[in-house]
């Protein structure tokens, strides 16, 4: 198993940049989304359909980086990254951002860091989904809701984890394999 | 107040207040963090945009659990201040700490290895660097008519190749400076941990936990 060494350690704080400055463009979509979707009370809607979009910085770190921790700090630095650009969740940002990165770490750590495929990052969106779902039902009161909505709600943030997080970062690694960057082994 | 007990206490707090459901508590946490950014002359138009859009996703939420789930009038008012609290403390927190100050803290204060504080402060420093090259690679694909979007594994590509490429000159250029990994280091600038940052971090979570559990509402 690899160590932190400086490169690593500046490439999962660019690489959290690069994608907190991406989303940040995705901010007027969500509040647009939520303002169309709030008369009708499905606000948490627009939540669960861009959250793969914030917890993609995950499994894109754990995936490219390989070493224990990158998937949960590549996730973290990227909260860290969005609340100095003027987010305003900040806190609780942090608190997300760390859960979210454990949520994509697990399903990496559940494979010893040793498998990089299909197999692990599927996983890694299901353990993200969970991790974050489990908090949200305590954070924003899901637990209340009735349970047709919850599962609704669950359904649709698997698929856009798995989307974001999991088919999209493949599509990624397959490009980065491809320009040799990243090893071809480890199916 | 030191910029590590700081951001320990911010995150204590919110962390708490996701799990206990004491609205009066979640009220007087709001206002003091609201009054601690009036006093740190946080600007006029700043509180109000912190105030307006939480306003916005603090009622669609309590809309939407009262239209889909079932709850009390106390809860949706526990919901209410809480987002509240999150955004208020986050911006008492970023509207008064500086990056640069928090790195050395928690290298200093924290022990967190140098390696980790300086890379983060130099990959931090790329900042407007990194905004610039994202606009450059969706310029360049339109040139050749290509759009690029959130979905396009292109964009991610060119933007982690250039990512790998910056870590690698950084390492470089900072290891050619005589930055060694694990080595001592003297400080320029030292961050004060005093005593006074030990007491206001005991006794503002002292107060939390007596408002917490003395049976308010």
């Amino acid at each position: 198993m690899k160590n932190w060494h400086l490169r690593d350690i500046i490439l999962v704080t660019i690489l959290a940049i690069f994608m907190g400055v991406i989303f940040w463009a995705l901010n007027p979509v969500y509040t647009l989304l939520a303002a169309a979707l709030a008369p009708l009370g499905l606000q948490p809607l627009a939540n669960e359909i861009l959250l793969g979009v914030w917890v993609m910085a995950g499994p894109l770190a754990g995936f490219i980086i390989r070493i224990p921790g990158a998937a949960t700090l590549g996730e973290f630095l990227g909260a860290v990254v969005e609340m100095f650009l003027g987010g305003i969740w900040g806190a609780s940002t942090l608190i997300s951002g760390a859960i979210q990165g454990l949520g994509a770490e697990i399903g990496f750590a559940a494979t010893g860091y040793k498998r990089f495929g299909w197999g692990t990052l599927a996983l890694s969106t299901l353990t993200t989904t969970i991790v974050t779902f489990a908090w949200d039902l305590l954070r924003s009161g899901y637990a209340t809701y009735h349970l047709n909505f919850l599962l609704l709600l669950f359904v649709v943030r698997l698929l856009s984890v798995f989307f974001f997080g999991g088919v999209l970062t493949k599509l990624i690694a397959n490009l980065l394999i491809r320009a040799h960057v990243l090893p071809t082994t480890n199916r | 107040m030191n910029p590590t007990i700081k951001l320990s206490l911010v995150i204590l707090i919110a962390f708490e207040i996701s799990f206990t459901q004491v609205w009066m508590v979640n009220l007087a946490l709001l206002i003091v963090s609201l009054l601690l950014m009036i006093y740190a002359h946080v600007s006029f138009k700043r509180l109000l945009w912190l105030t307006a859009v939480p306003l916005f996703f603090a009622s669609a939420l309590v809309w939407s659990l009262k239209l889909q789930g079932s709850t009390t009038p106390h809860f949706l008012g526990v919901i209410f201040t809480r987002i509240f609290v999150y955004v208020y403390l986050g911006g008492w927190f970023s509207q008064t700490t500086q990056p640069l100050a928090l790195a050395r803290s928690l290298e200093q204060n924290a022990k967190l290895p140098a390696k980790f504080a300086y890379g983060f402060l130099a990959a931090f420093n790329l900042m407007p660097k990194i905004q610039a090259e994202v606009a450059t690679i969706k310029a360049a694909a339109l040139m050749r008519g290509q759009v690029l979007h959130i979905w396009s594994p292109q964009l991610y590509f060119k933007v982690i190749l250039a990512a790998m490429n910056w870590s690698d000159q950084l390492a470089a250029a900072m290891t050619s400076h005589g930055f060694v990994e694990g080595a001592p280091r003297t400080y320029a600038t030292t961050i004060p941990l005093r005593h006074r940052d030990w007491w206001l971090l005991g006794l503002s979570l002292l107060l939390v936990q007596l408002g917490l559990f003395c049976g308010l509402p």
